[in-house]
This record gives C-alpha cells, sequence and structure tokens, in this order.
C-alpha cells in the first residue's frame, strides 16, 4: 500500500518535472525556429554585431547586448558592497530588535512590482540624473542600473543573510570564544565560509538584473546605440522586445526579437552554469 | 587559614542569578575557585552548569532572552576585577579567560591558521613571534609532535582527540589564567580523554580551571576540588 503511494508521488514528481524542464526547451525550439529566417546563411553573425537600422534593412542587436551587459552589471556592481554591508548589520552587528524589522522591510522590498521602481526612477532619479550629467534627458544607463541595483539588493540581502545564517553554530562560538569581535566575526569566519552562498546569490541577482524589462523601458532612454558612457541612454534587450512587441507582428523586425531572445536565454544559461560549475568546485575542494 | 585562602583566590562569584525566558536557572551563588587548582563541576544535566561556565567568560551574553545579575570578579594582576564592568570589554576578558567546548570546534583552516586565529584577532602582525608562540601552544597542548609536520593541513582532518587538543592549543596561546572547559572529553574515546585528563593536570600549575564532567571516576583523577549543582 505504502509502496503504490509511493510510486504515485514519484511519478507525480517525475511529470512535473518533465512537464516544467520540457516547456523551458520547447520556448528555446520555439525561438530557434522563429528565428530561422534570420540564422540561414550566417545572417545571425551581423545580427548579432551590427547596428539596429531598420530603414537601411539592418536589424542588428549589437547595441541592445551592450545596452544590457552594461546596466546589468554595473547594478550588480553597485549592489553587491551594498548588500554583503547591509545582511552583514541584519546578520551580526546590529541589535537584534532593529534587525527583525529591517529583515520584514527587506523581505517586503522583494515583493514590490518593477514597475513601481520605474516610475519612482523617473520622478526622483531621472531629475537628478539630467542635473549630474548636464545633458540629455537623464535617462541612462546610470539611471537604470542604480534603479536597478535597489530592485536586486533585496534578493540578494535575503541571499546573503542564508548563506551567513548557514554557518556552523560551532564555528561561531569558536570566535566568540576566542575573543573576536563581531567585525572580526564577520570578516574572518561568516564571510569566508559564506562563500558559496554569496557568489550564488550573486549570480542570481545578476540573472535578475539581465532579465528585468520595466526598469529599463521605463528609465534607460531605449536610444538603439550603443552607449559610450554611463550618461548615455541605451536599451536593454528585453526592452527591445517589448518595444517592437508592441509595435508590428509580421515582418523582419520582429523575427529578429527572436535572436534577442535566444541570446538573453543563452546568457541565462550560461549564469546557470556558472552556479553550478562553482558549486561543484566548492564541494570538490572541501 | 581564611586570610591564606582569601590570598589564593582567583574567582569570585557573589550572589549570582540567571535566568533564561523568565526561567531562573542559577539562584543567588555564591562561590570562589582558587588559583592554579581544577575545579569539577558535576552535577545532572540542565542544572546550568555550562551556563555557570558563560558567565564567567560572558558568553551568555550572546543568548536572547538571558539575563543575569550579581557579581563576577577575577583576579588579574593581583587586583579583582568585575568582568562584567563596561570598561572590560568581553575581548579582552576571553582572551585571559580560554574557553574549551564539548564538541572540538576548530575552523575549516589549516592547523597553523587555527592556533595562530586568536593572535591574528588580537592583532598580532609578527610573523616570527606568532611561529613561536604557535608552536609553543601547540606543545604545551601535547599535540607537537603529532602535526608539527603537517601545520598547513586542514585542521577538520585531525581526529576528534586531536582536534580538541588542537582546541585547547588554541586557547593557550593567548596565555590566559583561567581555562573554562564544557565537558572537554564526552565527545572522545577513553585514550583520547586519558591524554587530556594528563594535560589537564599539566596546564594547572600556572592556571585555574574550571571543568564541567559527567565522569565521577574522571573528576576523582583530575579535580582539587567538586562543586556539586
Amino acid at each position: 500500500m505504502r509502496s503504490m503511494k509511493e510510486t504515485i508521488a514519484e511519478r507525480t514528481f517525475l511529470l512535473s518535472a518533465i512537464v516544467s524542464s520540457s516547456i523551458t526547451l520547447i520556448i528555446f525550439g520555439f525561438m530557434l525556429f522563429m528565428a530561422l529566417p534570420l540564422l540561414s546563411g550566417g545572417k545571425i553573425l551581423r545580427i548579432l554585431s551590427s547596428a539596429w537600422s531598420p530603414g537601411n534593412g539592418s536589424y542588428g542587436i549589437f547595441p541592445m547586448i551592450v545596452g544590457t551587459l552594461a546596466i546589468s552589471f554595473l547594478s550588480v556592481a553597485i549592489s553587491f558592497p551594498v548588500s554583503i554591508g547591509c545582511s552583514g548589520f541584519i546578520g551580526i552587528l546590529g541589535p537584534r530588535q532593529l534587525n527583525r524589522y529591517l529583515k520584514k522591510i527587506v523581505q517586503v522590498m522583494t515583493g514590490i512590482p518593477t514597475v513601481i521602481y520605474g516610475f519612482v526612477g523617473i520622478f526622483l532619479l531621472v531629475p537628478i540624473v539630467r542635473e549630474l550629467a548636464g545633458r540629455g534627458s537623464g535617462m541612462s544607463v546610470i539611471t537604470a542600473a542604480l534603479m536597478l541595483s535597489v530592485l536586486i539588493s533585496p534578493t540578494m540581502i535575503l541571499f546573503f543573510n542564508d548563506s551567513f545564517e548557514r554557518v556552523p553554530r560551532s564555528y561561531l562560538e569558536a570566535a566568540d570564544g576566542l575573543g573576536a569581535n563581531k567585525v572580526q566575526k564577520l570578516v574572518y569566519v561568516i564571510l569566508p565560509n559564506a562563500k558559496k552562498g554569496i557568489i550564488m546569490g550573486l549570480i542570481l541577482a545578476f540573472g535578475r538584473a539581465l532579465g528585468d524589462t520595466l526598469v529599463a523601458l521605463m528609465i534607460a532612454g531605449n536610444a538603439t546605440q550603443v552607449p559610450g558612457s554611463i550618461f548615455d541612454s541605451a536599451r536593454t534587450l528585453t526592452a527591445h522586445i517589448a518595444l517592437v512587441i508592441a509595435a508590428d507582428y509580421e515582418s523582419i523586425e520582429f523575427k529578429s526579437i527572436f535572436a534577442c531572445g535566444i541570446v538573453l536565454y543563452l546568457f541565462t544559461t550560461a549564469i546557470v552554469l556558472g552556479v553550478r560549475y562553482l558549486a561543484s568546485g566548492r564541494r570538490k575542494m572541501r | 587559614m581564611n586570610d591564606n585562602r582569601i590570598e589564593k583566590t582567583k574567582i569570585r562569584v557573589t550572589g549570582l542569578n540567571f535566568s533564561y525566558g523568565g526561567r531562573l536557572i542559577l539562584k543567588d551563588m555564591n562561590e570562589s575557585f582558587e588559583e592554579s587548582t581544577v575545579t569539577a563541576i558535576v552535577g545532572p544535566s540542565g542544572v546550568g552548569k555550562s551556563t555557570f561556565l558563560m558567565t564567567i567568560n560572558r558568553l551568555w551574553e550572546n543568548i536572547p532572552q538571558a539575563e543575569m545579575s550579581g557579581k563576577v570578579e577575577i583576579k588579574f594582576d593581583g587586583q579583582f576585577r568585575d568582568i562584567h564592568d563596561r570598561s572590560f570589554s568581553p575581548s579582552r576578558l576571553r582572551r585571559l579567560v580560554g574557553t574549551v567546548f564539548q564538541k572540538p570546534n576548530p575552523l575549516p583552516m589549516s592547523i597553523f591558521r587555527n592556533v595562530a586565529f586568536p593572535l591574528k584577532l588580537a592583532g598580532e602582525k609578527d610573523r616570527e613571534l606568532i611561529s613561536y608562540k604557535v608552536r609553543e601552544a601547540l606543545t604545551k597542548a601535547y599535540l607537537w609532535e603529532e602535526v608539527k609536520d603537517r601545520l598547513t593541513h586542514n585542521a577538520l582532518a585531525l581526529s576528534g582527540g586531536q582536534q580538541q587538543r588542537l582546541c585547547i592549543a588554541r586557547s593557550l596561546v593567548m596565555e590566559p589564567e583561567v581555562l573554562l572547559l564544557d565537558e572537554p572529553t564526552s565527545s572522545l574515546d577513553e585514550k583520547a580523554a586519558e591524554v587530556i585528563e594528563d594535560l589537564i593536570l599539566h596546564l594547572k600549575e600556572r592556571i585555574t580551571i574550571l571543568a564541567v564532567s559527567h565522569y565521577l571516576d574522571q573528576v576523582k583523577r583530575i579535580a582539587d576540588r567538586i562543586v556539586k549543582f
């Protein structure tokens, strides 16, 4: 009887695993199929490396690839130190009572829809960046990166915090017993032993920055140019997909967004593989 | 006779109350411990023996919902100091009062770095001095001969008994005046326990030792005095 139940449970989980993984593969296959007209005859290389100029028959997505990478790398670079500091404070340095509330606030922050960050960015951040840059609209790489860093920080903070909490108690006791103060405990014991979690959180946050659409769409300016400075306007792959889809369904432009999809897919895959490589690498070392 | 006892007193506990989450665990305790002796603290589990040790190194302050009143004084440089005094930082106290836990707790780093860790915390930079002190501490803890050729190996690869002696060495490297041992041999086999008992007897020449123990024959072997909880 029990084995019957177990078999059913096993089959059910197997089925859901197959369904979810095949959906991912089907989507990828669908995108490949839709982008087929572009893929044949080496056109793909031209698309990946050339400019977006539909008027001249050029449907390259190179500016969007650069824009995506610039904005997401920059946002991670800004939010990583902030998140490490914040989770260090919540996890160890701050007073216990306050930390409970801070953690709750961070948890709430993870649930705020990105469109909120987008329009808050338009009203608060865009004018400031416009002032600072002294040129342009204020909608730029740095504007989007700053707002995105606010968006991805809570995820990172919670992830780091979890990995801090998983550091074995005996290590913390040892440090306490030997007279380590809180900062020493954080720097010498907790951070080195939470390294794996920190790397994973970092890469997941990067994935989130890469995949977010609305923030960049609303405040990066959407210019189809390769940004030359952080104050230049830029368009991300995700924003590009959203913009083209809203305008068109039939043309070759529409087909090109499937190439964007494939590139995003590959970036995400690279990130996941990176996570798994690092995770397995750590296990072997210990 | 009485004067002599006061002179030799190292730790003085007066009117100590300790409660955890509203439950009173230690009630109006008065106790004193003499220099260079081993005191065994015995009693059934759950009566607050480990808690008592935590009031002497202030580790209790990390426990949420714990409350303590009363006074714990330790004689440093001939002067009794209230260890809970604001001017006395827990870090400084814990360098003078070493703690060895029930389960050996080496850090996931090399043998050398484990023993050098408290020196690093204390801000010691002189490499030669660090090497010298690490060697000295390992020798005192009867571990040097066994590990001298593999100081760079991971401490977690040592046997349980060796790990515990490593933890003792790590406490000794700061030259503490008091050593608190919380059932230091309970996770070890008989042979490893014997080495540690022998070590404790050797260390008491210079250090005041308080040891929680469950084993009566061990208590008989090592203790100058027994405090029942």
